[in-house]
């Protein structure tokens, strides 16, 4: 670079500071033209921490590799375990977990739905809508007796039941939500400002999306039809019948269709599940099995798609190997290729449609090919920049 | 000084930051912003920048990776400053302990004003924590 | 089910005629939709071409380091839509090197960073394989996930990095 290159002291972190960037842009003018991943800020070594703790230890600390899936991450564990201790579970734990693995999702669509509101600058969508994911809040606290971290799964079954008498409060609830939630997708279809923000908006081809091994809205959105649910079916999924919702637009508004849609048919398979739950125990009988060694395979659907965990035991009660892969970084390679050729006030809406881990996109840093400027926005920064420049 | 600090105690602006979060805490002081818990109408505002806020909020239990960008955000805040630990994990390391790319806890590194305990705490105990935060500056000052 | 447990089978023998007699070095079918092989790493990149390109192995769900007895264990779990087929090669602790597969699922280019992040397996050909998830400062040489460095060896390493 022969101009003189210059950071811009913008952002609330001094310039000079090391900076921890999640995406480092190389731009020409108002396009990106390269994108280069940094993540890692949120790397515990949970991994290796498994190795040193007893399985029922594991459980709750799997659990909090994700506020916001959890229960994924519980399910897919407890799975792994159950199926090295070659026990199944009884079949009303299965639906039980089902049920609590669906109102997550809902929690979750709608937690992300939000944020995309707030994206856009459209603050209004996103106090309605955590407004009315609080109905949600409450039911997982009515079962689990928490909002987060709700610790109903174990290994063997489940720890709470859902008797009969939380049914129609739970389907009051769910009447409401998927009403407010057909509310939401009317309104995202309708509003020009969306429009013009999602529609042809962070484009991911199918045969990228394949390429690229995308995962859970991302791809479905890019009319893949591959649902864990549906392909690789556990707990009750196999029994319930279920739709897998895929558009074909290949951008941000398809992702927002897909959710908004996906929380119906979660709607549908909780009322599915209490209408049909079977009665029996919740927790599997002999369990003081030691587990075998061997090595297994669960795949879980989470709300932001394909989670999978590879366990290895060698027959103490420790796991020889624990191995996790959260779907977000499932899609971190599609996700580059959508920004690329995008434009600079598209980055916040394109990273926020694949649904990322929460502060995933605190910081991003910027490297001008043209003029040799660089510079360092923080997220809102870049979000007033992206409201900006569609205002014009 | 009076007024000042009046309207810093009635209307704080806090900074949330997320040390490595599971993002658990995080959903949950968010929550506190929208309109079942409505933490604005106490006058709290959460803002971007640490040069204009008076609380930092700390979710997670300090990762290596975050912790040079933590304590910049500490030294940048201009004092009277104070800092609040949402969570087991900002409080002790929580369920983190021996992780080997995890500090254990804020106060590792920077000194802390209140501990929100919970795993998460809930939206009504984050709002309570800050409240008795206030009232306990108030106390000092007063 | 039947039609599932069959395909799982033939995909072992698809694998094992194309590489050759003996090839396969071992292969299993834990249950549906679950199948093992291990081959030796000089048949990988001719192994996942064929699985990817002629018998629907295009998704690659992640890649797993194991640090086993006999060396660093990489296993390459791929999906068809249906079935999770894990892919197993093993290379020497002390000579930890396998080929790139970005050329051949792209999807590959983050998990081979992680595992040599974890574990110290070189890529060859990969692109870019500095440090995906570890921290900046990591010492050099400290694969935190094989089996001699445990917490305390690693958090003395740390300390001592910063002293020293």
């Amino acid at each position: 670079m022969d101009e003189a290159r210059f950071e811009i002291p913008i952002g609330p972190q001094h310039p000079a500071l090391k900076e921890f960037e999640y995406f480092k842009f190389t731009v020409e003018g108002e396009k990106v033209v390269d994108v280069e991943p940094k993540i890692g800020y949120n790397h515990r070594g949970i991994e290796k921490a498994m190795e040193d703790r007893t399985y029922i230890q594991d459980l709750y600390l799997v659990e909090r590799i994700c506020g916001i899936c959890s229960d994924a991450h519980t399910t897919c564990y407890c799975q792994a375990i159950e199926e090295l201790m070659e026990i199944e579970i009884p079949p009303r734990a299965k639906y039980i977990r089902t049920i609590m693995a669906e109102l997550e999702r809902i929690h979750s669509h709608l937690l992300w739905l939000g944020l995309v509101g707030h994206e856009i600058g459209f603050d209004t969508l996103f106090m309605y809508v955590w407004r009315d994911r609080e109905t949600v809040m409450d039911l997982l606290e009515l079962i689990s007796g928490n909002r987060v971290h709700y610790a109903t799964n174990t290994i063997g079954g489940v720890r709470r039941d859902i008797p009969p008498e939380m049914t129609d409060e739970i389907k009051e609830g769910l009447g409401k939500l998927e009403e407010r939630t057909r509310f939401y997708k009317e309104l995202c279809l309708e509003e020009r400002t969306v429009a013009q923000r999602a529609v042809g908006v962070g484009v991911l081809k199918p045969e990228d999306a394949i390429r690229l091994c995308a995962v859970g809205p991302t791809l479905r959105a890019s009319g893949i039809a591959r649902d864990v649910r549906k392909d690789d079916p556990y707990a009750a999924y196999g029994e319930i019948p279920f739709n897998v919702v895929t558009y074909d637009g290949c951008d941000v508004a398809s992702r927002i269709l897909v959710r908004c849609d996906e929380v119906i048919e979660s709607v549908h398979i909780i009322n599915y599940c209490l209408d049909n739950m079977p009665k029996g125990p919740l927790r599997a009988k002999g369990m003081g099995r030691a587990v075998k060694p061997g090595e297994v395979v669960s795949r879980v659907e989470a709300p932001r798609g394909e989670l999978i965990h590879y366990a290895k035991s060698n027959g103490t009660n420790k796991p020889e190997r624990y191995k996790v892969r959260s779907p977000t970084l499932g899609n971190i390679p599609a996700l580059c290729k959508m920004l690329l050729e995008g434009y600079i006030a598209d980055i916040p809406i394109v990273i926020a449609g694949i649904d990322p881990c929460f502060g995933c996109m605190d910081r991003v840093s910027f490297v001008d090919v043209k003029s040799g400027r660089n510079w360092v926005w923080s997220h809102e920064q870049l979000r007033r920049y992206s409201l900006e420049w569609y205002r014009t | 000084m009076g007024i000042v600090d009046w309207s810093r105690r009635k209307s704080p602006w806090l900074l949330h930051f997320n040390a490595g979060a599971c993002n658990g805490c995080d959903i949950e002081v968010v929550a506190a912003l929208t309109p079942r818990f409505d933490v604005e109408r106490f006058g709290m505002l959460l803002r971007g920048s640490p040069r204009h806020s008076d609380i930092l909020v700390v979710t997670g239990a300090v990762t290596l990776q975050v912790k040079d960008e933590l304590l910049r955000i500490y030294e940048q805040m201009p004092r009277p400053k104070f800092v609040i630990a949402v969570g087991a994990c900002a409080c002790s390391g929580g369920v983190f302990k021996n992780c080997y790319n995890v500090l254990e806890g804020v106060d590792k590194l920077i000194p802390v004003d209140m501990y929100i305990p919970g795993c998460p705490p809930k939206p009504e105990a984050i709002i309570d924590g800050v409240l008795k935060l206030l009232k306990r500056i108030g106390q000092r000052e007063g | 089910m039947d039609s599932e447990g069959r395909r799982e089978e033939e995909i072992i023998k698809a694998l094992s005629a194309h590489l050759g007699e003996g090839r396969v070095i071992e292969a299993s079918v834990s249950r549906e939709r679950r199948v093992f092989i291990t081959i030796s790493p000089e048949d990988l990149q001719g192994a996942l071409r064929f699985l990817s390109e002629e018998q629907g192995f295009r998704h690659l769900s992640t890649i797993t380091g194991v640090d086993a007895e006999d060396g660093i264990e990489v296993i390459y779990h791929l999906n068809d839509g249906k079935i999770a087929l894990s892919l197993r090669v093993t290379v020497p602790k002390a000579n930890p090197i396998l080929p790139t597969i970005v050329d051949i699922i792209p999807g590959a280019v983050l998990y081979e960073r992680e595992v040599h992040d974890l574990f110290g397996v070189v890529f060859e050909g990969h692109p870019n394989l500095s440090p995906l998830i570890l921290p900046d400062g990591w010492p050099e040489g400290v694969w935190p996930l094989r089996k001699e460095w445990d917490i305390k060896r690693i958090r003395r390493k740390l300390k001592g990095g910063k002293d020293g």
